[in-house]
């Protein structure tokens, strides 16, 4: 793998995730294909940036999603064009549907703090174990009192949650760690 | 076709399998046929592994927990552990040290990202500042993180030729991301030290720099040319190798030496004053010794008192003093955090003939013999 095409992508492309799936689900009427969706924008993306690396990243990498919804509208007549809107409309300024959406290196933090937190609590509590505590696996299986494999299977699905909270996919309890927002309990808690 | 969730479940299992310790050349070379299978899991292993490594940043969180004790849900949100920016701000103008405040019991190193504008296009360079007692991780745009110790200031240069850190004061360890095109350079004084894909800590003591390396290796060079006038010695033992300024102090050994520049190795920790520089190599529990600071631990091997007493100070504001040279010259061992001083006092006052009293804002350190 060639490590600056990586730190690329990382940095200029899956920053823009949140807005991204965001335009994705907005444009696209089944909701089960948006994954499929970002994974093939995602690919196209890649795959172009290997061998010319765009000088405007963000607006590619829009351009590449609204070619690709119009490529699967065309391409499978089941979803009527009624569903996906005017193509036209896909045609929006980068800027107006995605404010900058870098983060400052606390915000940064508190994303990462809140997407652990979201974890389920087993799932949390492995993840931490591995990742803070470097334990081996054999270890926090010893600790938590579950099988190495269930612990493999917690660990597995605490990257990919971690990575969809941060980069904004799943949309979680991120407006409540951002600390604007009233404690749930108390909002919700009492008639 | 595979799903985009089994590809994805697929890529964990990679980034899992491959922090084991069993892991083989032959592993590496099967996960890079899976990689190479298809950019659908090229993709997914480059995500999955940015949000495994911006992950890594929750040890800061956690440091100086205990092992195996997974902090409540919600602890960080609820403090103000994340200060405001104009608190920040304030830090970095007033430069003289700040009073670190305690915040959740179970959380004792002080985490204070300060943030200049720290994404800015420009190649302007940013500040980052931690006051005493704080460690502070700031991840860089090129994948490389910096890790800054107590009261410590680094400026940020991140341009398309080369990456320049320059450590103004205090300590701070270095993780580089690969990138060949662009050297890494941390400047200190007219030193530069120049890495490569590695992981080493610089600190600062005035003009005198010290220099540990845990992974790869550094190139030292001096823009006041003294680096390049001496020879290099060797001493019999092979561990110690010095480059003295001056040419007549020793003739012997010249092996190794590359002209105008000192390399230092994983596992070596290279000092530098104005007159030169020497090298300790085969180093490496020292190296780990010294690095132990980023999970907030001081760690002493039969260190004289006097020199305990000066690492925790680094560290706290309020400093103890000693007053009885025999006190000062005292070993100790032993692994302390470092904002506990208290707790380091009472271990003194408790193991040795020393009677520890509050004066002045300081702690004097006398022996109870007198």
């Amino acid at each position: 793998m060639d490590e600056t095409l990586k730190a690329w992508f990382a940095r200029e492309i899956i920053a823009h995730e949140e807005a991204l799936v965001r335009y994705l689900e907005r444009h696209w009427p089944n909701r089960d294909e948006i994954l499929d969706l970002r994974q093939e924008v995602y690919i196209r993306v890649y795959e172009t940036a290997a061998t010319n690396r765009p000088l405007a990243p963000k607006a590619f990498l829009f351009a590449t999603a609204r070619h690709l919804l119009i490529d699967r509208v065309r391409r499978r007549k089941v979803v009527s064009i009624e569903a996906v809107g005017d193509l036209e409309s896909l045609n929006v300024l980068v800027d107006e549907l995605s404010p900058e959406h870098r983060l400052h290196a606390r915000q940064e933090l508190r994303r990462l703090t809140g997407a652990f937190d979201d974890l389920p609590p087993r799932c949390r509590e492995a993840v931490w174990m591995r990742r803070v505590d470097e334990l081996p696996l054999q270890e926090i299986a010893h600790r938590l009192g579950i099988t190495v494999k269930v612990v493999e299977k917690h660990i597995t699905l605490g990257m990919r949650r971690l990575a969809d909270t941060m980069f904004g996919t799943r949309r979680s309890n991120i407006k409540q760690i951002e600390g604007a927002e009233p404690d749930r309990e108390t909002e919700h808690g009492k008639p | 076709m595979e799903s985009h969730k089994e590809i994805e479940e697929h890529a964990a299992q990679w980034l899992l399998r491959r922090e084991a310790a069993d892991w083989s050349a032959a592993d590496e070379s099967e996960l890079a046929s899976w990689i190479a299978a298809s950019t659908a899991h090229e993709v997914a292993f480059i995500r999955l592994e940015a949000a495994w490594v911006e992950a890594r940043r929750l040890k800061a969180l956690g440091a100086g927990g205990q092992v195996g004790v997974v902090p409540p849900p919600g602890l960080w949100h609820a403090s103000s552990f994340f200060p405001e920016r104009s608190e920040t701000e304030n830090l970095l103008r007033n430069t003289r040290a700040r009073r670190v405040r305690a915040f959740a019991a179970a959380v004792c190193i002080v985490l204070t990202v300060v943030v200049a504008s720290y994404f800015s296009f420009s190649s302007n360079s940013e500040r980052y500042a931690t006051p005493i007692g704080g460690v502070s991780i700031v991840p860089l745009q090129d994948g490389s993180h910096v890790t800054l110790n107590t009261a410590s200031e680094v400026r940020i240069d991140l341009t398309s030729r080369e990456r320049h850190i320059r450590l103004e004061k205090g300590e701070a360890f270095f993780e580089v991301a690969k990138d060949p095109a662009r050297p890494f350079v941390v400047q200190v004084g007219s030193k530069r030290v120049i890495a490569v894909g590695t992981q080493f800590s610089v600190r600062r003591n005035g003009d005198d720099i010290c220099i540990a390396v845990s992974e790869g290796k550094v190139r030292v060079e001096d823009a006041s040319a003294s680096l390049q006038s001496g020879p290099e010695r060797r001493e019999p033992g092979g561990k110690l190798r010095s480059m003295p300024v001056d040419n007549a102090q020793s003739p012997a050994a010249t092996a190794g030496r590359h002209s105008g520049q000192v390399f230092v190795a994983a596992g070596a920790i290279a000092r530098t004053t104005d007159d030169g520089i020497v090298v300790q190599e085969n180093a490496l529990p020292e190296v780990e010794d010294s690095l132990s600071w980023r999970s907030g631990y001081l760690v002493f091997r039969d260190a004289v008192l006097a020199a305990a007493i000066i690492e925790f100070n680094r560290y706290n504001e309020r400093k103890i003093v000693i007053e009885d040279p025999e006190v000062a010259a005292l070993r100790v061992s032993g692994k302390f955090r470092s904002t506990n001083f208290e707790a380091f006092v009472r271990l003194l006052e408790e193991g040795f003939a020393v009677r520890a009293r509050a004066a002045d804002g300081h702690i004097i350190l006398g022996s109870s013999r007198r």
